[in-house]
């Protein structure tokens, strides 16, 4: 991968960036058991969220898998991150594994499951080796009794981190998303019901879990968040943020002078100057109509077109169907075409109707996400959208037409 | 209060022989490539239509699924 990776220390998850199991119980001390109650209490008390993208509460798909009849249950750490800015889990998974594998390892306890499927993506032999070396130690120092750890890599493809292409891999079928009648907190891997979710869900869980430093964040959203800020600099950099914090602290002057993209290539844009008011935190955001996904940060090169750079990040999108799915497959092509086409003077109408055309068909939400990305820069940049509709671009570099594509 | 059902499409198994759409044409049009576009849920008297397409589909591609609540 040509980016090159920072990751600096923060107040919760990134407190130590030390891997070894030595420092990591130094730090938050030896692993409790608890039962499938205390840990849903706990878990509801925080309100934490899952952080693969979706932001669904933790809470209720671990008491669905919980409360599901019959005795198998499996759980998931994805740690796959396809989305190609995304760089947070890889780091968590160089940097504090242990912090990831208690907190599967919590969840595995208080379901009952002695096995735990770990899946890291396979662009990156180096998490599955630091997997390997953290799994070692706890073995050796017997952090977590018996627990059996079975490792996946998946492909490296956009959607290959799928939830139901993840359960797929885990099966032993082709990595790609397949229609899911049941969710999978009740039919997953074999399906049998199945915690499956982001490592970074299962680190902010084992460090409220274990304490050991005072909870950051606000009253109504307790902890932090990890972003992968990948400026168009050609380095992404990986920052915890305690919810709350200003987007002013976490972006430069320049970054918040640009548009925004939040949440990576299925997210939404915030035009220039929009985060400068804002805080991170879900709440926020979400009033302001937008969110952040999987925590992927976009800052757009200063005098770049947004509406060009929507365009080829649609083009990437539309390559990376899995081509299962008809109106993905013919679908996506034919919307990047229609928006290539208006912003050289053609119809925006014709964009429209294809991006509607595609949502909710699809066995994943990858038409989905690229419709929400299309429709969100026609929203966030009414000028640009005249200026291309009068034949003109209002950038000063037409040239750049990429936002962080490796 | 009538209880309903959805028709919804397993993607990757539809190949757009479009039968759906012939048996029917009320609940089902086709898009551009010829991939149903399934417009709301299925009202009770289209019910046995609907089954009849979820029975009939060549890639058993068509699935109807009853809402456990109509709210």
């Amino acid at each position: 991968m040509s980016r090159a990776l920072d990751v600096l220390p923060g107040p919760w998850l990134l407190r130590s960036t030390s891997p070894g199991l030595e420092a990591h119980a130094e730090l938050r001390g030896s692993l409790p058991q608890l039962d499938a109650a205390s840990l849903l209490a706990l878990v509801e008390a925080s309100g934490l969220r899952g952080r693969g993208g979706a932001g669904f509460p933790f809470a209720t798909k671990l008491r669905a898998t919980v409360s599901a009849p019959g005795r198998r249950r499996h759980v998931v750490v994805n740690l796959s991150e396809g989305e190609p800015a995304s760089a947070k889990d890889l780091a968590l998974t160089l940097h504090q594994p242990h912090l990831v594998l208690d907190g599967a390892s919590l969840v595995a306890h208080a379901l009952g499951t002695r096995e735990v499927h770990v899946v890291t993506a396979a662009e990156h032999p180096e998490a599955q080796e630091a997997l390997l070396a953290a799994l070692a130690e706890r073995r050796k120092e017997r952090r977590d009794g018996r627990r059996r750890w079975r490792l996946h890599e998946a492909s490296p493809r956009f959607v290959g981190g799928e939830a139901s292409a993840v359960t797929e891999l885990i099966d032993g079928r082709p990595n790609l998303p397949v229609t899911s009648w049941r969710p999978t907190a009740l039919a997953g891997v074999d399906g049998k019901p199945t915690v499956l979710s982001n490592g970074e869900t299962y680190a902010q869980l084992a460090a409220l879990v274990l304490g050991g430093a005072p909870v950051p964040g606000t009253p109504a959203e307790p902890g932090t968040r990890l972003l992968s800020i990948a400026g168009p600099t050609g380095t992404t950099r990986v920052v915890e943020v305690a919810h709350g914090t200003p987007w002013r602290t976490v972006l430069s002057t320049t970054e918040l002078a640009a548009p925004v993209l939040l949440g990576g290539y299925h997210g939404t844009w915030a035009p220039a100057g929009a985060l400068e008011q804002l805080s991170v935190s879900h709440a926020d955001l979400t009033a302001a109509g937008l969110g952040l996904g999987a925590g992927v940060v976009l800052p757009l090169a200063p005098g770049t077109c947004p509406l060009r750079a929507t365009a080829g990040v649609t083009r990437y999108l539309a390559r990376q169907s899995a081509g299962r799915c008809g109106p993905c497959h013919q679908g996506l092509p034919a919307l990047a075409t229609a928006l290539d086409a208006f912003l050289a003077g053609g119809s925006l109408e014709r964009v429209e109707r294809l991006r509607s055309l595609v949502v909710g068909r699809g066995a994943c939400a990858h038409p989905d996400g690229t419709a929400r990305l299309v429709g969100s820069a026609l929203a966030a940049f009414p000028d640009e959208v005249a200026a291309h509709s009068d034949g003109q671009c209002r950038a000063l570099r037409p040239a750049l037409t990429t936002v962080g594509v490796r | 209060m009538s209880r309903e059902a959805d028709l919804r499409v397993d993607w990757p198994r539809c190949e757009g022989r479009a039968l759906c759409h012939e048996l029917l044409p009320e609940l089902i049009d086709l898009d551009p490539w010829g991939y149903p576009i399934v417009n709301g849920p299925v009202p009770a008297r289209l019910r046995p239509a609907a089954r009849e397409a979820v029975r009939d589909c060549p890639k058993l591609a068509l699935r109807l699924i009853e809402r456990k609540d109509s709210a």
